[in-house]
């Protein structure tokens, strides 16, 4: 297998004011050293909690943002060292879906300029083939072509979501950054756009940087999965170990607390609560970042960081205690019995 | 004779706008006791919110418009009661939490404040001993440092505990019925997580009815006792939990169960989403308003409305086909297949 981008110890810190008394500048540690790699043609699923980096990781692995340091190589190329010409070649391999249907749709346009502007930018094409082209791509993302001089405000969320699609599609991208590209979407529709990108995939062997905070989505579209928590991953593995051998205690919480469609499950199954919130990225905890939350967190893991090391072929996990544990239902039960006890770091 | 708790009965509500009127609402009936949780799931503009909003009296009237229906609670028609009594029901018998906790809060006065305005204004507590309840049931919610938090103002608050707070808000008069609007649809799973529990562990201990308004039918099969499945302002299904899900009813539920990824699977297996978009409300298709959507649809779904139909205890569907023989989510798929 050939990694088409690989990613290695990327950090991105944001300088920010802090105390307006005391002026001194605090770091938020957005993404603290980071690394995967994804292969031609799958899906890498990033999951995790609001604010744990895995929006900045997509956007300065692009340069969208500049990394703080780190290595980002795409198909044997130095993405970091780029200058402008080759950034902009880079770009046209590399396209980005985003969240917010409403948002990144340029109110102005029409959807036959939005989604021919790339081809302008690139300078692909006479006016006619660009035109033609716009059409087929409506057509392939199950949009009516003779809508292309409509206005996106005419369109619903999933259209929208249908017309970002067709424009990142627009210049045959290798790779194609999902972030959270359904979670706006009613259920009926996200199933559509799923399967819209399954179906994109398969015909033209496209990767996808799938970043999702809803862990049965990322389950259902990505080969390999890695979650992150506070600006590093915690654990990165196939979708099926993941799910059937989570080693990870957040892992395993963030399995427990995904409600399952099913009350027979639902009810029957151990939930692991976790106390309290996400700590802030401003000042992390010291050692492990989730020891202040964690089930098991020993001594250790307040002191030193856990590496992310390998427990079985192509599992990684970064924690002390690395297993397949459940988590000893004593303490399970421990942590439902007092829910939002806060541990202060 | 034992009297319902709520009783919601052909309940409409249209709003009456420039453009037409909106049938946001059109014949939803449900009943409701004490200790009973009630999830009322849909998607986007499906009628859910506004379903509870009316049950509140908390829309304003022109544009809406009650064209039908009774709200019965302990005995009277709550869309009938005179203003003044209204209030002495909505935040202390009938209390409320919404979606957003980032809004619904004031951000100008302490949380203390705002947790004793109900009681002062229900029981007719004094300052000092609406305070000390309020502390009392910020612990109830699982806030740390209550006698401190009191002061904070609502920035000062994580999402989490905001919706904490809104909880403990609506617990404050002891109410008989929580409506919960999508509680958690803000917040992220494993805050989510804490939250069910501790609204489950609320009406353990106060054995309060919860009404739960969500779009994530894995919440619903978490909490509710009895659900309610709508659609473009009608209710397409409604049963227990158990039989709403090992024997949904309606092509609907199908639909939405086929959407669903699940965070379970040992398979990969492709999501049955449902084809189309759901209706304006302005315009609704004639006969089953799901029928431009329904891959089962025949000639009389364009024709005629469908029937409420009883499928066996509590269990009914608003589908001409609902309970027939051979009707059932497996082998109509099959069928689709072929």
């Amino acid at each position: 297998m050939s990694d088409l981008l690989e990613i290695n110890d990327l950090v991105k810190y944001f300088k920010v004011d802090g105390s307006s008394f005391s002026g001194k500048k605090e770091t938020v540690k957005a993404v603290d050293g980071v690394s995967f790699s994804v292969q031609k043609g799958k899906t890498l699923g990033l999951v995790g909690e609001s604010g744990c980096g895995k929006s900045t990781t997509g956007r300065t692995f692009m340069r969208l943002l500049e990394p703080t340091s780190g290595s980002v190589t795409f198909e044997g190329r130095d993405v970091l060292k780029m200058n402008r010409k080759e950034l902009k070649a880079f770009r046209r391999e590399v396209q980005i879906i985003f969240q917010d249907p409403y948002a990144s749709l340029n109110p102005r346009f029409t959807v036959g300029e939005i989604v021919e502007e790339p081809l302008i930018i690139h300078k692909i094409g006479t006016k006619k083939e660009r035109k033609a082209r716009v059409k087929e791509l409506l057509e392939i993302v199950g949009l009516n072509p003779e809508h292309i001089n409509r206005y996106s405000h005419e369109f619903s969320g999933g259209q929208r979501q249908r017309i970002g699609i067709a424009r990142a599609l627009a210049l045959e991208p290798k790779l194609i950054v999902c972030d959270e590209p359904v979670s706006a979407l009613d259920v009926s529709i996200q199933a559509q756009i799923l399967n819209l990108l399954e179906d994109l995939q398969d015909r033209y062997g496209i990767a996808y940087l799938f970043i999702a905070h809803d862990l049965s989505v990322v389950q259902h579209i990505s080969d390999d999965v890695a979650v992150m928590y506070l600006g590093r991953i915690v654990e990165k593995s196939s979708w099926r170990d993941l799910y059937e051998s989570p080693n990870h205690p957040y892992t395993q919480s963030l399995l427990s607390a995904v409600p399952i469609p099913d009350p027979d499950i639902q009810t029957s199954r151990e939930r692991i609560l976790l106390v309290g919130d996400p700590p802030s990225p401003i000042d992390p905890p010291s050692g492990c970042h989730f020891h202040t939350r964690c089930p098991i967190a020993q001594e250790i893991c307040s002191k030193e960081s856990p590496e992310l090391k390998e427990v079985t072929p192509g599992h990684l996990c970064a924690c002390h205690f690395s297993k397949p544990y459940p988590i000893p239902p004593e303490i399970a039960a421990q942590t439902i019995a007092a829910p939002g006890e806060f541990h202060p770091e | 004779m034992s009297e319902k708790l709520l009783k919601v009965d052909d309940l409409k509500m249209y709003f009456h706008t420039r453009d037409g009127v909106v049938k946001a609402v059109n014949g939803v009936s449900y009943e409701l006791d004490g200790n009973q949780t009630l999830g009322i799931v849909g998607e986007s503009g499906s009628g859910k919110s506004v379903t509870a909003m009316t049950i509140m009296r908390l829309i304003s009237m022109p544009p809406g418009k009650v064209e039908g229906g009774t709200v019965t609670f302990k005995g009277q028609n709550l869309l009938e009661l005179p203003e003044e009594k209204m209030r002495d029901i909505r935040g202390n018998e009938i209390a409320m939490i919404f979606q957003d906790p980032m809004t619904s809060l004031n951000p100008v006065y302490r949380v203390g404040r705002q947790l004793s305005e109900p009681l002062r204004i229900h029981k007719g507590a004094g300052k000092k001993e609406a305070l000390e309840r309020s502390i009392e049931l910020l612990r109830l919610v699982g806030i740390p440092n209550p006698e401190q938090r009191v002061k904070d103002y609502p920035h000062q608050f994580s999402g989490g505990m905001r919706q904490r707070v809104m909880i403990a808000m609506a617990l404050a008069c002891d109410p008989d019925i929580l409506i919960a609007d999508e509680p958690t649809t803000a917040l992220d799973v494993t805050i989510q997580a804490q939250i069910i529990e501790l609204m489950q562990a609320v009406q353990k201990r106060t054995g309060s009815a919860i009404i739960m308004i969500t779009h994530d039918l894995g919440v619903v099969a978490d909490m509710a006792d009895n659900v309610l499945v709508m659609y473009a302002g009608h209710p397409v299904e409604y049963g227990t939990t158990e039989e709403v899900f090992h024997q949904p009813s309606h092509p609907y539920t199908w639909g939405l169960m086929g959407s669903l990824p699940r965070a379970d699977m040992t398979e990969k297996s492709s999501l049955k989403p449902i084809d189309g978009m759901p209706p304006s409300l302005i315009d609704l298709p004639s006969g089953c308003t799901f029928h431009p959507r329904c891959p089962y649809a025949q000639d009389i779904c364009k024709a005629k409305v469908p029937e409420t139909k009883s499928i066996g205890g509590l269990h009914t569907a608003s589908c001409h086909f609902a309970g027939d023989p051979g009707f059932s989510r497996e082998e109509m798929e099959k069928e689709l297949n072929r």
